[in-house]
């Protein structure tokens, strides 16, 4: 089954995204993504035919708890953040738990 | 719970079967999960490049997006955002490592030449063609993260199984059945000791029947023996 990827975010982080041609996206004013955030991200994680969701790293901080931590762990559809560096997007909590020591420490 | 087993040989025999599977069940599983903290390991390496690289492409798209919204306004982009008509997409296949299912996907139309892309070559400069391809480089990264995340996601959730096993194994399952093992075993061994005690009482107590039988015998002979003298 094919399945597309999608964006969440401001219309100024959707916008490049569209010209790359993704299809399903959710522009959420930066006003406003306290209150329709969850319901954007809820909405994109409920749908099949989303394989990738793609969020700004720092629009994590806006979910509300349950919701952040559905998005972080969930595998299908996969959440992919951008401008959080590496272990961003709740992997490197998870790395500390499952393994014990934090592999994410740069220095 | 080391009271509620009955001290008999029978519990005592499926006990140390318990045990026997057990400890084998703890080494595989102990193995398993270093075999899988070392793939892990692997593909940590891995996430780490892929990231550093989707890090880089996501700010030249943005400067190349910045660009062209400076130059061109940001009305247009959105328009020529808007008249795309070829989509990417995803088709996704499994791999197994050590038993974990992980995703390979594998992406379509991401990259497209000036004329699939939908707006018109006229109308448009040169620097939103160069924020669409700053983007849809962006995408092919993203989809190797993806690839690479859900795999870290999937094998850490293993891990994470794996080790509660072992840990229940080795600090809870393993320790009750020693203990119940060293309670049937002292359990019986009092019972031994016990019969052993029992039966010395009753060996003494049937010796000193004999004895008193034999000093009551002779007591009754002596007298027999004197009147036969006489």
């Amino acid at each position: 089954m094919s399945q597309e990827i999608a964006v969440i975010g401001s219309p100024e982080f959707t916008t490049g995204f569209r010209l790359a041609g993704v299809r399903k996206f959710a522009d959420v004013p930066s006003d406003e993504k306290d209150e329709q955030l969850d319901d954007a991200v809820e909405e994109m994680l409920n749908d099949d035919d989303v394989g990738i969701v793609v969020m700004h790293d720092d629009d994590l901080s806006h979910l509300s708890r349950g919701v952040r931590q559905d998005a972080e762990t969930s595998v299908e559809p996969v959440m992919v953040t951008l401008g959080g560096g590496t272990g961003s997007g709740g992997l490197r909590e998870q790395i500390k738990r499952a393994i014990g020591i934090d592999l994410m420490d740069e220095d | 719970m080391a009271k509620d087993v009955k001290p008999t040989r029978k519990n005592l025999m499926q006990i140390e079967d318990r045990i026997e599977l057990s400890e084998r069940g703890h080494d595989t599983l102990e193995k398993k999960r270093d075999g899988l903290i070392m793939e892990f390991m692997d593909i940590l390496d891995q996430a780490q490049d892929v990231r550093e690289d989707l890090d880089d492409s996501y700010d030249r798209a943005q400067r190349a997006i910045n660009m062209a919204r400076a130059m061109e306004g940001d009305v247009a982009v959105r328009g020529a955002a808007a008249a795309l008509k070829e989509h990417p997409e995803l088709t996704t296949q499994s791999k197994n490592i050590m038993g974990v299912v992980v995703p390979q996907i594998e992406s379509s139309k991401v990259r497209k030449s000036l004329d699939e892309r939908g707006y018109g070559v006229m109308g448009t400069s040169a620097r939103i063609d160069e924020a669409a391809e700053a983007y849809e480089e962006l995408l092919e990264n993203i989809i190797l993260a993806a690839e690479v995340e859900t795999a870290m996601k999937k094998m850490l959730e293993e891990i994470e199984t794996t080790k509660r096993r072992v840990n229940a194994l080795e600090f809870k399952l393993l320790p009750d059945l020693y203990d119940n093992q060293e309670y049937i075993e002292q359990k019986l061994e009092e019972q031994e000791r016990e019969e052993i005690f029992r039966m010395k009482k009753i060996k003494a107590k049937k010796e000193e029947e004999e004895d008193a039988l034999a000093t009551e015998e002779e007591a009754q002979e002596e007298p027999e023996a004197v009147t036969a003298d006489d």
